[in-house]
């Protein structure tokens, strides 16, 4: 039985719709983060998940009970917030005692398990500290540690390491991961950075516009994107527009505007269809044949130098080369750019232009 | 170079600038703080003649520790019942989306646009029990103390609600969100979180409401001679500032009243001080119980019915104990016996209180604005946090104990030819010069010094970033300070009467119609003072609405 059920769930702001017609499952033990642009929605599904909205349309099931009118407070999970929201008036001990006390657990859960958690993340010795006292990263472990003495098997992350620095936010990923797994919690984690969603999480629900665009494994998500948003937004890749000319079992042939003709993966697309060719910067290679290109400019990225190139068809393509230098040419040299048929995958061109389909708000 | 670069030149100049700063700060020290707690030196200067007529006179001694103590009893009897009766109405405007939000907000300042004197008449009539009371009042309240309470309660509530609103306003909500993720109910989240957080808008909003009740003179001098149905005597229920009224006003003919008038004020300002210093710690240090906790009815007070009962409670002591005694002297007019009248007289005192509401608030402006900027700009340094301490002093004072002391500083000055007019000005600008201060140093802090250093970096001069950058920014508070400074001053009566005895103000006005038995004119007068004052609310609004659109 999954432990998060979302059953045609919707949610509108006055006219602003806000989620509409979410169907979700999550397992339990899961850890599955909910990935998509500021605005998409995310926050408010795990917020009606959590009690602190109530949907406008469908049903909210924990453990298989609904949650129609069951107050925040019953509904025995955990939240780290944004902006991590340790009551300022509390020093760590009394933060993290919290959840115990007002739940009334026995005197001697009140006193250990508050330490426990403060000794999972290794706090234990700033107990007595206020949170101010405190750098960003410890606060929002002590939040994390707040979150799980209060005995909740379902943690819900909204945004909960964007608010840190760069560097500390790297750390915490794999502490986060780490300890959930160790308990066996059920995670949901919302954020809208796409390389956190990748290290942290079993499954990516990726949302846009209110709308759950499309889920799977990082892997799977990344190798195989179903929507051609989805190709965009995890990861990065070239787009390049184009007709099918042949489509067969093995591969399909695109024709690109300037008449070149690439590989791609094998589509069911027909012969003359207007697709979009989606090619990640690290599977194009520059060639003696394929793909005619100027390059325009070489940055330095440290392990590898990203190339941006014009190609004849007005396509722009990035790529990277690896350091020292893989390629022999400088910036206004004629290249030819080419990838293995397996690497490319074609969608159909949206209506609206690749722009607009790929666009994220 | 036309004239208006040289000017802008001029007072661009580092000096010009310093020598402003200068001047606004001094005339803050002269003109507002030392005539505030000049009578204090009057304990020093005197002390003889105190010991003579007041403490070695045990009648006198009686009547001044007994009015001193109801005046503090009543403070704080108020104090509690506006927090209990405001924090719900506060909590709803804060945190809770619902339809009439607007309504509810425009109700809760309606007592503010009714001037005190007309405000304690109208409460009187609905509420006193006299012999022969109006249609549809109440008529039960013959207790003159029970009567006070419930007055000071009408406008002191409006006060309390603002600042609990604005404080509360400003939690971010999340920590109490936080706290039902942990487990906690509505209401134990709001009693171990949001109210210790919320504890420094607690501080302000007592203050407010205790130093308006303690200073509260002209509305309770009508309140209880509407209840006495004539002038006071010595004999009768007597709070520190209605004490203070009579007596300046026997002064005038028996100067051995003096000494007793300068004890009472200097007693009022010694012990408001004092005690609201010792609010502010206690408020500050006393923890609330955390470890305490009674999950099963503080759950079932959290839901079902308790929240719904405790809210439309809270909106029917608004209607019916705030706004029903306010506005009951509308009543007044359609019920009561018409009389002929000497407008003449009225006209005369409204001209006067507004030429005097006018001046106060533009001089108010014009040097309470500089010394905000100066506060709020040097927070760092001690001049700016003495002073930013000093500017809530003349809100503190009683207000008849601070026009008595007035009266003193500027006769000691100039004795017997002081202008009557601009010592009634000058005691205005005491009590609302605060209110400007307080709301532009708010403003200003909340707006990021960035903006102001940027148009610096594009060339502007100091005077050009204020008026094209900050000046836009906080105009919404200016008014607002303003028009409050504006509706205090044309309301306002201890003061007036404690500088000068025989003013001709509208508030003073009605309370000599009133005194006098003058009923139906003096509801006549209150009624165009309401709407006068309500208009300005109606401005204020507007202009403060424009701000936030």
């Amino acid at each position: 039985m999954p432990l998060v059920e979302m059953k045609g769930v919707s949610k509108r702001f006055g006219k602003v719709v806000a989620s509409s017609g979410i169907d979700l499952r999550i397992e339990d033990g899961e850890y599955v983060t909910i990935l998509g642009p500021s605005g998409c929605g995310k926050t408010t599904l795990i917020r009606m998940i959590a009690g602190i909205l109530e949907p406008s349309e469908g049903k909210v099931l924990i453990g298989g009970r609904d949650m129609d009118g069951v107050p925040i407070e019953e509904r025995d999970i955990g939240y780290v917030f944004q902006n991590i929201a340790l009551f300022p008036h509390l020093n760590m001990l009394e933060n993290v005692s919290y959840g115990p006390i007002v739940k009334d657990v026995s005197e001697e859960e009140r006193v250990s398990v508050p330490r426990r958690y403060l000794e999972l993340v290794n706090l234990l010795d700033r107990m007595s500290m206020f949170p101010s006292a405190l750098s960003g990263g410890e606060q929002q472990k002590v939040a994390l540690a707040r979150a799980l003495a209060s005995g909740a098997r379902l943690l819900l992350l909204d945004e909960p390491l964007s608010a840190l620095d760069a560097r500390v936010r790297m750390d915490l990923r794999y502490e986060l991961r780490r300890i959930t797994k160790d308990l066996g919690l059920t995670v949901l984690h919302v954020t809208h950075d796409q390389e956190e969603a990748m290290t942290v999480s079993d499954r990516i629900v990726l949302m846009r516009n209110g709308r759950i665009m499309e889920s799977g494994s990082p892997e799977q998500m990344y190798r195989a994107p179903k929507e051609l948003f989805t190709a965009n937004f995890i990861g990065e890749t070239n787009l390049l527009d184009g007709v099918v000319v042949v489509s067969g079992d093995d591969r399909t042939l695109v024709e690109v505007r300037d008449g070149s003709v690439v590989e791609a993966q094998p589509s069911g697309f027909e012969p003359g269809d207007a697709v979009v060719l989606s090619v990640r910067p690290e599977r194009v290679h520059a060639l003696n044949e394929g793909l005619k290109a100027v390059v325009r400019s070489m940055s330095f990225m440290g392990t590898y130098i990203r190339v941006t190139a014009e190609a004849d068809s007005e396509d722009i393509l990035e790529f990277d080369i690896p350091v020292p230098r893989g390629g022999d040419f400088n910036v206004g040299d004629n290249i030819h750019l080419g990838w293995s048929m397996g690497s490319a995958l074609v969608y159909q061109r949206p209506p609206g232009g690749i722009a607009e389909a790929v666009k994220l708000e | 170079m036309g004239s208006g670069d040289r000017l802008l030149e001029f007072i661009s100049r580092r000096g010009f600038r310093k020598g402003w700063t200068v001047f606004n700060i001094a005339f803050f020290l002269l003109f507002i703080i030392l005539p505030t707690v000049f009578i204090l030196s009057y304990a020093v200067t005197d002390w003889s003649k105190i010991q003579n007529y007041v403490l070695n006179d045990p009648a006198t001694m009686d009547l001044i520790i007994g009015a001193v103590v109801v005046s503090f009893e009543i403070a704080a009897i108020v104090t509690v019942i506006d927090f209990i009766a405001g924090l719900p109405v506060a909590w709803m405007m804060a945190r809770k989306e619902f339809r009439g939000k607007q309504f509810l907000d425009t109700l809760i300042d309606m007592p503010l646009a009714v001037p005190t004197a007309a405000l304690g008449f109208s409460a009187a009539i609905f509420w006193a029990a006299t012999p022969n009371p109006p249609p549809f009042s109440l008529a039960v309240i013959s207790s003159p103390m029970l009567l006070i309470i419930l007055l000071h309660v009408v406008f002191s509530y409006p006060y309390m609600v603002r600042s609990l609103t604005a404080i509360l306003g400003g939690i971010d909500e999340t920590y109490e969100t936080a706290g039902r993720t942990l487990g906690a109910s509505r209401l134990t989240a709001v009693r171990t979180i949001t109210l210790p957080l919320f504890r420094a808008g607690l501080v302000t909003g007592a203050i407010l409401c205790f130093a308006r009740s303690l200073s509260e003179t002209g509305g309770t001098i009508i309140a209880l001679a509407t209840l006495y149905g004539r002038k006071m005597v010595e004999g009768d229920f007597q709070t520190g500032p209605t004490l203070i009224g009579l007596w300046k006003d026997a002064s005038v003919s028996d100067p051995s009243l003096l000494p007793a008038l300068a004890f009472v004020s200097i007693l009022l300002i010694v012990l408001a001080l004092v005690l609201l210093l010792v609010l502010k710690v206690v408020i500050m240090k006393v923890r609330l119980p955390l470890r305490k906790v009674w999950p099963t009815p503080e759950k079932l007070l959290s839901r079902g019915l308790f929240p719904k009962f405790k809210d439309s409670s809270a909106v029917l002591f608004l209607a019916a104990i705030v706004l029903v005694p306010s506005f009951f002297i509308f009543t007044y007019v359609f019920t009561g016996t018409p009389a002929q009248a000497d407008w003449g007289l009225f006209i005369d005192a409204l001209v006067t209180s507004f030429a005097v509401a006018s001046v106060v608030t533009v001089v108010d402006l014009v040097t309470g604005i500089p010394l905000a900027l100066y506060i709020v700009k040097n927070r760092s340094g001690r001049l700016a946090q003495l002073l930013d301490v000093l500017v809530n002093v003349p809100l503190i004072v009683p207000t008849a104990a601070l026009g008595f002391s007035l009266g003193l500083f500027w006769s000691t000055l100039d004795s017997g030819a002081a202008v009557p007019i601009l010592l009634i000005i000058l005691a205005h600008i005491a009590f609302t010069y605060p209110l400007v201060v307080r709301n532009v140093v708010g403003a200003v802090e909340g707006v990021d010094p960035a903006f102001e250093e940027t148009a610096r970096t594009l060339g502007a001069r100091p005077l050009q970033s204020f008026r094209r950058v900050l000046l836009p920014m906080i105009k919404g508070s200016i008014l607002a300070g303003a028009i409050m400074a504006f509706t205090r001053s044309l309301g306002e009566t201890g003061a007036t009467l404690a500088v000068v005895a025989n003013a001709n103000t509208a508030p003073v006005y009605i309370v000599n119609l009133v005194n006098s038995q003058s009923y139906y004119l003096a509801a006549m007068a209150c009624i165009i003072l309401i709407i006068i004052s309500y208009m300005f609310m109606l401005l204020l609004r507007r202009f403060t609405r424009e701000e936030v659109v």
